[in-house]
């Protein structure tokens, strides 16, 4: 990798560069919650000014900006008993995103290994995903944070720049030619030794900080061992099955599909609808027979999922440990608690 | 004359349709004329027969009565079973006509008080509100208050193309999260999102309004643990009650709460 | 330089190869040729692929389903139940289940619908030559057993002895009742059995494991070692069928199921068919059995 060190000014100049020809998606502050703490979201932004580098970790991930909550997948122009279909992947710009945590940058890694990665890529993910400029930044872990322990701490691909703070300049990690390339138009210099120093400091003093843990150690092996406890009832009747687990989930991309026609009987539309698997008829066949109709079962399968499922295709978690679905649970059902509830800590 | 419809080759049914209402503020029918974009696709579905509000006179000769309201007199039980006899279709329409709605907030109360509370000394008959099912087999029911033209539209087309009628299973969370709302307990609001039936494009948290349930439960809603979760928020069990009570889809577990000793309970 | 960044189109091109991004959401046009009624709940469509070439490259293997799409109605996946020599020319038996089903028995011949597939792991048919083979259906398992059926029936020499055991509820129900005496005058023996008798009714009566017993009666005990089963129908008589294999020792590789599961895509994205972590649509739907115990909650 190549680094760089830039003077703090030197950012908003590149973002100034990225701003100018593309749509720029950053963290922005919205206001303010009951306890007084800033409230932040990904947003669209015209000005550097409005991009929030210390954020902490927003409500919800980027996800409308690249896989959106509805989709049209096809569009129909009915002709009789016969029709026409159209296909449109909804991206025809590139989009920069300005500002994200290592977490949803491996969130990127992760879901590219489904929805690229396997048989059948998922054309409107890749449309979007294909035309990205990412410039990642360094955070310092919250009280939900546990992105290390699902080894999502720091990215190592998927982005194009990584920018962390050594307090008077800018580190600058440089993954693709084109960040090279834009790179050149602002001032740079070579890292020298006191910034390496400087940089592992920051590092290794973020390392100490993480308050939540998951411990994975055999956790496939586990899931499967601990398929029948009791412990999933437990959480099965806290769980309100509202689903919002999944949709402040980086990496959830499960989804419902509805055909509706127009009001003037004369097209139709097939539309992608992000779903959760904690909802009452996720698994539920025509006819009625609904293979998972206790909440219970649903939260399991759930976890069952991303810690054990998705590992055993792809070697990896689909969960990166952002936090977010704990954090937004009403319930206060978090993974750090699930996992050692599974693994037969207290509750 | 223009020729008859079909969708792949199925005839499009045009249903004669009449809209009736009992004890209600008639908003849902006005929601139904809100949209002039779509009105006239609206029109081309049905054929509407009698609609008090957007036309004068009318017939007694329909396939599909939407009854708006809640049931409150007497007068009003046998008009909604002259309806029914003559409706090859009955449409609860809106939270009144589903739940009872908002006139079913006075059934907790002593009748005559109400009643003397409202029309002072004046004889007025007026009853708990009753939601139609009380009195009459009930087809199809159009959620909230007021109902969503939106889905009244998706309804109507399922209707003439002879398409299943669904509703969202899931609670309003679903739609709020998508709209990229902040939670409203987040900003230290009450919302019954988590347990309330979607469909309504989550309107109110939309705008920074906690939902108050006029849709309804949503299937397999985890109405214990909401409590549960209102009282750690601090809500007293008053405000937990009042917004179960609202519209009327939660009266059964509202009560069944009133029994129980919470935490926050003064 | 460079000022702006350059965007990356992604080919909108019709694909139906499984790596092809336009593979996606690329589906072919069929024409409903002909529409027959099988009883009062199921129709038996003849779907044909409008574009020559097309149909004759859709190959799929028994067991196999596909994406049936009526715009503006729904998609839902169903088994094929033609046998795979027919390519595009496929038949589908369907139940009045749904939206998308209710609806598909209001259409005529010569409506358009959409296909998409085949998908999923099919019944391997090669590994059976030279074996027994039970071929076993409840109800409407019959409608994905019909493709492996025609499969034996055109490589009849192949196998060595073919039973098909069906049961239904009752007799009405029954399914393709007019291909029975094609299916024994290629030396399929067939047991029926139906759990109630209506009138006129002469067959046997009772479960399908009462019809299984029957045939395992007049077995000799080396007949299950060289067996092949295929069992298709609810869980609760698969599961019953399966362990009655079990006690005669045919190997669990040997017995093969097909699961049902709610699908939006069939490519292994939707995860509405996941059974424990496991696609359905990408690894199924047909299992053997050995996966099927180890895959939790499939049972």
């Amino acid at each position: 990798m190549i680094f760089r060190i830039i003077k703090k000014e030197e950012l908003e100049k590149l973002f100034e560069l990225l701003a100018s020809g593309s749509r720029v998606i950053g963290p922005v502050e919205t206001g303010h919650d009951r306890n007084s703490d800033p409230i932040y979201e990904f947003s669209e932004v015209s000005n550097f000014s409005e991009i929030r580098l210390d954020h902490t970790m927003t409500k919800l991930p980027a996800k409308k900006y690249f896989l959106p909550y509805k989709e049209d997948l096809a569009a129909f122009h009915m002709k009789g008993r016969d029709w026409d279909k159209s296909v449109d992947y909804h991206c025809d710009s590139p989009s920069v995103f300005f500002g994200l945590h290592a977490c949803d940058i491996n969130a990127f890694n992760r879901l590219d290994k489904v929805l690229l990665g396997s048989s059948y890529p998922m054309p409107y993910y890749a449309a979007k995903r294909k035309n990205m400029f990412i410039v990642g930044v360094d955070c310092v872990p919250g009280p939900y944070c546990f992105c290390r322990s699902m080894g999502a701490d720091t990215a190592l691909q998927g982005f194009d720049l990584f920018v962390t703070d050594l307090g008077k300049t800018y580190f600058i990690e440089i993954l693709s030619d084109t960040a090279f390339n834009f790179l050149k138009r602002i001032k740079t210099s070579e890292p020298v030794e006191a910034d390496h120093v400087r940089y592992m400091d920051i590092v290794s003093k973020k390392n100490m900080k993480f308050e939540a843990h998951v411990d994975t150690t055999d956790l496939t092996k586990i899931l499967d061992m601990e398929f029948q406890s009791d412990i999933w009832k437990y959480w099965g009747d806290k769980c309100l099955a509202c689903g919002t687990c999944a949709n402040v989930c980086p990496t959830c991309y499960c989804y419902s599909v509805e055909e509706t026609v127009s009001l003037d009987l004369q097209s139709a539309k097939k539309t992608r609808q992000l779903y959760s698997c904690n909802i009452i008829d996720f698994a539920e066949v025509s006819g009625g027979h609904n293979f998972r109709p206790e909440r219970q079962t649903r939260l399991k399968y759930r976890y069952y999922h991303k810690h054990r499922g998705f590992v055993e295709a792809y070697e990896d978690s689909l969960c990166v440990g952002c936090g977010r679905c704990g954090e937004a649970c009403l319930a206060d059902i978090t993974v750090p608690k699930v996992i050692s509830s599974v693994r037969g800590g207290a509750v | 004359m223009a020729a008859a419809r079909s969708f792949l080759g199925v005839p499009v049914y045009k249903p004669r349709v009449a809209f009736f209402e009992l004890s209600s503020c008639e908003g849902c029918q006005l929601q139904l004329l809100n949209n002039e974009d779509t009105l006239p696709d609206f029109l081309s579905l049905v054929e509407v027969v009698n609609f008090r509000e957007a036309m004068t006179g009318g017939t007694d000769d329909y396939e599909i009565a939407f009854v708006e309201g809640s049931v409150t007199r007497g007068d009003e039980i046998e008009r909604l079973r002259e309806v029914r006899g003559k409706a090859k279709t009955l449409v609860a329409l809106g939270s009144c006509a589903c739940f009872g709605g908002v006139n079913q907030l006075k059934n907790r109360f002593d009748p005559d008080w109400v009643k003397k509370e409202v029309y002072g000394d004046r004889q007025v008959e007026s009853e708990r509100a009753k939601p139609l099912e009380d009195i009459v087999t009930v087809d199809l029911r159009i959620l909230g208050c007021p109902i969503n033209k939106k889905e009244v539209e998706g309804i109507m087309v399922n209707l003439a193309i002879g398409k299943e009628i669904k509703t969202p299973k899931y609670p309003v969370c679903m739609e709020c999260k998508a709209n990229g709302n902040t939670c409203l307990f987040d900003l230290g609001e009450p919302c019954l999102g988590p347990i309330t039936r979607a469909g309504c494009n989550s309107c109110c948290p939309n705008g920074r309004a906690g939902c108050w349930g006029c849709r309804g439960p949503a299937e397999d809603g985890n109405l214990a643990q909401m409590t549960v979760i209102m009282e750690r928020y601090g809500f007293s069990k008053e405000t937990i009650i009042d917004r179960l009570e609202c519209f009327g889809g939660f009266s059964d577990y509202a009560s069944q709460l009133r029994t129980i000793k919470l935490k926050n309970s003064s | 330089m460079e000022t702006r960044l350059a965007y990356t189109p992604i080919s909108g091109e019709r694909s139906h190869r499984k790596t092809d991004l336009a593979a996606f959401e690329s589906s072919y046009k069929a024409e409903i040729t002909s529409i027959h009624r099988l009883t009062d709940h199921e129709n038996l469509y003849r779907i044909q692929i409008v574009d020559q070439p097309e149909r004759e490259r859709f190959d799929f293997m028994p067991g196999q389903f596909l994406m049936l799409e009526l715009p503006g109605i729904g998609e839902a996946p169903f088994s094929i139940s033609s046998s795979p020599s027919r390519k595009g020319d496929v038949e589908l038996c369907i139940r009045k289940a749904g939206s998308l089903t209710n609806f598909m028995a209001k259409l005529e011949r010569g409506t358009y619908v959409g296909i998409r597939g085949p998908f999923g792991a099919g019944f391997p048919m090669e590994k059976m030559y030279g074996q027994n083979v039970l071929l076993i259906a409840g109800g409407l398992g019959l409608a994905a057993l019909r493709s492996p059926i025609s499969y034996v029936q055109e490589n009849r020499n192949r196998f060595n002895s073919v039973d098909i055991i069906y049961g239904a509820k009752v007799p009405s129900q029954l399914l393709f009742t007019y291909q029975y005496d094609m299916w024994r005058a290629d030396d399929i023996r067939l047991s029926i059995i139906v759990e109630k008798a209506e009138a006129s009714w002469t067959g046997k009566t009772g479960l399908i494991t009462k019809a299984l017993e029957d045939i395992f009666a007049i077995s000799r005990e080396e007949f299950f070692q060289d067996t092949y089963a295929i069992v298709c129908g609810p869980p609760v008589m698969f599961k019953f069928v399966c362990n009655m294999l079990r006690q005669r020792d045919v190997p669990m590789q040997k017995m093969f199921v097909s699961l049902e599961r709610r699908m939006h895509c069939g490519m292994g994205k939707c995860c509405r068919c996941n059974v424990g972590s496991t696609y359905t649509c990408l690894s199924g739907p047909v299992f053997d059995y050995w996966t099927v115990m180890n895959l939790k909650e499939a049972i």
